[in-house]
């Protein structure tokens, strides 16, 4: 077993959960939205489940499913507000929003910890690993250090939730719902008068987007047992907004893929990593220049996939 | 006869502009009743008046002896009046069988989990909703057209009656056309008032805007005249053209900005 390596499943980790991400931005774009408050629901729900766990011992799957919920319920509260927004301004909006979240969270101290954040949060892999000790089930039996067996949970278990994820959206995509946030997204007016109530949609897809990062942020959470408002700054709302620039959102393979290549990347090129943010603007200037659809797109999946006609097939 | 539609009083204005003032008529079911007036007359601004796409600001819409005042446009929809636009409004990167399934939305149920989970339930909706679709593209005559095809590839004949196929998925008791024979050449016009023809024989009743006049003339039951947002005529094809308000609406539009 001395192939697992806690490294490469630990940027793996990192790889899913901002999968998880790139679909929540995909998910509110696919009706045409464009939010950049996803750090924001993503604190949400980080601090929820990590405030759940260290202060009432609440369970693990019981605290992500409430981060995730709490941050969709506060996607419905700012989702309402933001239909009179469109475009751009939604956008500044929703930004205002995330940094209004971590201005609470810093200054929150009492609850949240201030700007140290919170500690000792139960990590999942080392609370499983705990668990199947107690029922005489050790790592070692499996031929696995520790750390590896840790590793590789926390990596099954996001693995596990954003194939979930991913697989939901794909077939909610392929459904009626699907088809009326792709007929928002290409005609508001023409939806609305061809029957589709477009206020409800738009505030559920802004919710489902909100829900997903708050998912992510509780999965976070639980794999890192320790956040900081830092963890949900400007910078990680730009770094999902490029998942899905650079990836494509024509499409939910579009994020992922960017998610995943965007991940890495930096963790290849190591020796080059301070110059992170350069190489994503850099990017981004390309892509807008040579392929403003993203790398991702229908036609390119098509063509992948000979034989079947992509959409509505 | 019962009206299906009846305007009131109905005045539309946007600021300081008045599009449309004081229109009352009404349409009976079963009726084609052509809308005609020189550009600007407010014909369009009617249709989106009916459809609350700028609710009017005053006097009241009834539809099937109901005020739609207050209901936003998808709930006018689902009530029975679809429509199509102007200029087309497909959903460009869809295909052509999506187009006509989104009109079906208000008609079928299946929410996000039954959408998710593809449910029994869901399965036959999605089944009925397809088959739907296949009769609509044959009704319409684009059974030859793929129908994984995107939309915004269709020509542009072929695009108008796409629309009216899409508004046709929602079951509409009535039908707002605008314009739907503009930029067709003869042939074209002809089959679209075929087309026209048969709908209404589907028991749908039709309001249709055309500048064809000959498509109006052949195709109208009656005609409701507009000129500077108001409603200058009212009767039918034969009796408008001898309208002497009517011949000097359009005779003075042409003399003054040599526009038909």
């Amino acid at each position: 077993m001395e192939w697992i390596n806690p490294y490469h499943l630990q940027v793996a980790s990192f790889v899913l959960i901002n999968v998880l991400l790139g679909v929540s931005i995909y998910v509110t774009l696919s009706t045409g939205q464009l939010s950049l408050g996803n750090a924001g629901f993503m604190s949400i729900g980080a601090y929820t489940a990590a405030l759940l766990a260290t202060n009432f011992q609440v369970p693990i799957p019981l605290g992500i499913a409430a981060g995730g919920l709490l941050a969709g319920a506060a996607g419905v509260l700012v989702g309402i507000p933001s239909l009179r927004l469109s475009g751009v301004y939604l956008a500044i909006a929703t930004l205002g929003f995330g940094e209004v979240v971590r201005a609470v969270a810093i200054n929150w101290e009492s609850l949240t910890g201030g700007a140290v954040g919170i500690a000792g949060i139960p990590q999942m892999g080392r609370v499983i690993l705990a668990r199947s000790r107690d029922l005489g089930l050790s790592p070692e039996s499996l031929g696995m250090r520790p750390n590896q067996f840790i590793s590789l949970l926390v990596f099954l278990i996001l693995l596990a939730a954003s194939t979930l994820v991913v697989a939901f959206f794909l077939r909610l995509a392929r459904s009626r719902v699907g088809r009326a946030y792709a007929a928002i997204r290409l005609d508001e007016r023409a939806a609305e008068s061809a029957g589709i109530p477009v206020t409800y949609y738009k505030v559920l897809a802004f919710s489902q987007g909100a829900m997903v990062s708050g998912l992510a942020g509780a999965l976070f959470a639980h794999s890192t047992s320790f956040i900081s408002p830092a963890d949900f700054t400007y910078h990680r709302a730009v770094e999902i907004l490029i998942f899905a620039v650079f990836g494509g959102s024509g499409h939910i393979l579009g994020p992922v893929f960017g998610a995943a290549l965007l991940t890495t990347l930096p963790e290849a090129l190591r020796t080059v990593s301070h110059y992170r943010y350069i190489l994503y603007g850099v990017l981004v200037v390309l892509m807008m220049i040579f392929r403003p659809q993203g790398i991702v797109d229908p036609p390119l999946l098509r063509r992948l996939r000979p034989g079947r006609t992509g959409g509505a097939a | 006869m019962t009206a299906i539609l009846a305007l009131e009083r109905v005045g539309k204005s946007f600021g300081g502009l008045t599009a449309l003032s004081d229109i009352s008529f009404s349409v009976e079911a079963g009726e084609i009743v052509g809308v005609i007036g020189p550009n600007g007359a407010g014909k369009t601004t009617l249709f989106n008046v009916i459809t609350a796409v700028f609710p009017p600001t005053e006097g009241s819409v009834v539809f099937d002896g109901e005020a739609l005042g207050g209901l936003p446009s998808h709930a006018i929809a689902r009530r029975g009046i679809g429509r199509t636009f102007q200029n087309i409004r497909l959903f460009p990167a869809m295909t052509v069988e999506e187009n006509v399934m989104v009109g079906r939305h208000c008609r079928t149920r299946a929410g996000v989990w039954r959408g998710v989970l593809r449910t029994r339930g869901e399965r036959e909706e999605e089944r009925g909703t397809r088959a739907r679709t296949r009769d609509l593209l044959d009704l319409v005559g684009l059974s030859g057209a793929d129908p994984g095809q995107a939309a915004g590839s269709l020509p542009y004949g072929h695009q108008r009656r796409l629309e009216i196929a899409r508004a046709l998925a929602s079951e509409p008791r009535l039908l707002l056309l605008d314009e739907p024979a503009a930029g067709m050449n003869d042939s074209e016009t002809e089959e679209m008032f075929r087309l026209i023809r048969r709908v209404r024989e589907l028991g749908v009743t039709i309001l249709l805007i055309e500048h064809d006049m000959s498509l109006v003339m052949k195709a109208c039951d009656r005609l409701v005249v507009f000129n500077f947002g108001r409603k200058i005529a009212e009767g039918t094809p034969l009796a408008i053209r001898e309208d002497p308000g009517v011949v000097e609406a359009y005779l003075g539009f042409q003399e003054g900005n040599g526009d038909a």
